[in-house]
């Protein structure tokens, strides 16, 4: 009897151990394959990680889907990579957070390599009647906005002090630590208003109406990556920057609702 | 030999996990010198957070103890119908990641979620105020509270409920009187838990209540705020909350309130969680 059942674990145990070894082979096959697939193709690049700006999370994918990706404000992926993460090559949604990289040599020259432009939404119930950014100074409006540390939040600050309008701040209600959350936040309706970028808008349409901010009052909104001085594959992230700015890779920028470069700086 | 060495593998295997948990905490309190993490702790960022923390994390507090106790005096003292699968939603938000509770929240209590809709119609809404906060707070930390009350009520000798009884004190006086002493250890026990959690909460919070300095930025918020401005801060916040944690505990054992051979006994919540 004793035996009988002690028998029957032995049995167990060999079926779950081949059946373990079945999964991790089929595993080893399907990465091995993956990988071949990523040698034969010229438009991927596998095997570097890109740390991009939030804003960033619909369109890099579409023009390189090889790197593994890692979004988020641009302060918080700066901040990780200086704390040694192991980031290839960092996009940030400005220029300012690359060049003290740079100044730290964190990164590699950093280049710029597409503009946008800072819109408001609001929920399509628009439950507090918001018709004109004027609007937002309204008492008990619950207005979204990012942290000043992140660029779309200092971006905000600008336009709201370029148009005289700091008195809105007082009706912040959060401070998001990226644009996608400011956007979801307003998309779910839990908000009244918030800054993002005209790209992010476009990510959830039908959700939210996008307000314009006049041309006089936008600020420079330049965004731009760099090759991360640590990276163990700088020949690949040096590929990948090139394939953004490539002419293919900057439709993709055009398609998605991103500026083109002015032309005197693109070769900057 | 074979017992040496087996006793070898178990000091090895120790020190490993030891080392592995001491090894983070260490790292906080050594990164920069304690001088500089002291001056932070005076800024305002710190005070604010600290300020909002304690506030909705006792208020949070008190409605778990005014609401759990009953819940766990019940689900401990009587068997009916649906009373495990009672249990086991008291349990769930204890092994719920935070984000999902941070939807749920938002799902019910939102502008537009299923009690939330009712209550914005009234006049009332909850996100990204301090009472979102506490209830998120309330909601993470509640099932600490209650699963330990559960315990402690559960080791109560019957005999001596009946006796109080039989002596002729009523059931309230028997709850304050004979109850309720006999199980404070373990009441203890699951509040101090129930507090470290709250103070700690992050996820359902962010999602939930946003983050605001002075009104929903909490401890935990400010240091994710601070990670990517100044690391130095989110030093000091995060040496704040270790050692906060840690006179929990201690001042838990010393009070010789804290029975962990009795109060966390695996076998004791898996009975209790399926009975």
């Amino acid at each position: 009897m004793e035996l009988a059942s002690q028998h029957r674990i032995a049995r167990r145990r060999a079926t779950v151990l081949a059946a373990l070894c079945a999964s991790l082979c089929s595993l080893l096959a399907a990465t091995g394959a993956a990988a071949r697939t990523g040698e034969h193709s010229s438009t991927r690049v596998t095997g570097i990680t890109v740390y991009a700006a939030a804003s960033l999370t619909d369109v890099f994918p579409k023009i390189d889907s090889g790197p593994k990706y890692s979004f988020g404000a641009s302060s918080t992926l700066a901040a990780q990579i200086t704390q040694g993460a192991p980031a290839d090559v960092f996009a940030s949604a400005n220029t300012t957070i690359p060049a003290q990289l740079f100044a730290k040599q964190l990164v590699q020259r950093p280049v710029v390599f597409t503009r946008n432009r800072l819109v408001f939404v609001v929920p399509t119930s628009n439950p507090a009647g918001i018709h004109s950014v004027y609007d937002l100074k309204k008492a008990g409006v619950k207005l979204v906005i990012a942290a000043p540390a992140v660029p779309v939040g200092s971006y905000t600050l600008q336009v709201l002090k370029q148009m005289g309008l700091t008195s809105v701040l007082a009706n912040v209600v959060s401070r998001e630590s990226d644009v996608r959350s400011v956007l979801s936040k307003v998309a779910l309706g839990e908000a009244d208003a918030g800054f993002v970028y005209s790209t992010d808008a476009r990510t959830v349409p039908g959700k939210v109406r996008v307000f314009k901010i006049p041309a006089w009052a936008q600020p420079k909104l330049t965004y731009a990556l760099a090759v991360v001085s640590a990276s163990g594959n700088k020949a690949a992230a040096q590929r990948f920057i090139r394939e953004v700015l490539s002419k293919a890779g900057q439709k993709k920028m055009l398609a998605a609702g991103f500026l083109a470069l002015p032309k005197a700086k693109s070769k900057r | 030999m074979r017992k040496a060495l087996l006793a070898l593998l178990y000091f090895l295997a120790a020190v490993v996990a030891l080392a592995f948990l001491a090894l983070p905490i260490v790292a906080i309190f050594v990164h920069v010198p304690p001088g500089r993490l002291i001056d932070q702790l005076s800024n305002p960022v710190v005070t604010d957070a600290l300020i909002v923390s304690f506030k909705t994390t006792l208020i949070a507090q008190a409605f778990i103890l005014l609401f759990g106790t009953p819940t766990a005096y019940l689900l401990a003292s009587r068997r009916f119908p649906g009373r495990s699968l009672c249990v086991t939603l008291v349990e769930l938000p204890l092994v719920l990641p935070p984000a999902v509770a941070g939807i749920g929240l938002l799902a019910a209590f939102g502008r537009f979620g299923l009690l939330g809709s009712s209550l914005s119609a009234a006049g009332i809404t909850i996100p990204f105020t301090q009472t979102a906060v506490t209830i998120a707070v309330a909601f993470v930390a509640s099932p600490l509270y209650i699963r330990q009350a559960i315990a402690a009520f559960e080791t109560i000798d019957p005999n001596l409920v009946a006796a109080s009884r039989t002596l002729g004190a009523g059931p309230a006086r028997t709850f304050f009187r004979v109850i309720l002493p006999l199980s404070r250890g373990g009441l203890a026990a699951g509040e101090a838990l129930a507090f470290a959690r709250g103070l700690g909460e992050f996820g359902a919070t962010i999602m939930f209540a946003g983050s605001l300095q002075k009104v929903t930025q909490t401890l935990p918020l400010a240091i994710y705020a601070e990670f990517e401005v100044n690391f130095d801060v989110t030093l000091a916040i995060s040496a704040l909350l270790v050692l906060i944690s840690a006179a929990v505990l201690i001042s838990l054992k010393l009070t010789s309130l804290w029975q962990p051979s009795e109060q966390i006994s695996s076998s004791r919540f898996a009975r209790l969680s399926w009975s």
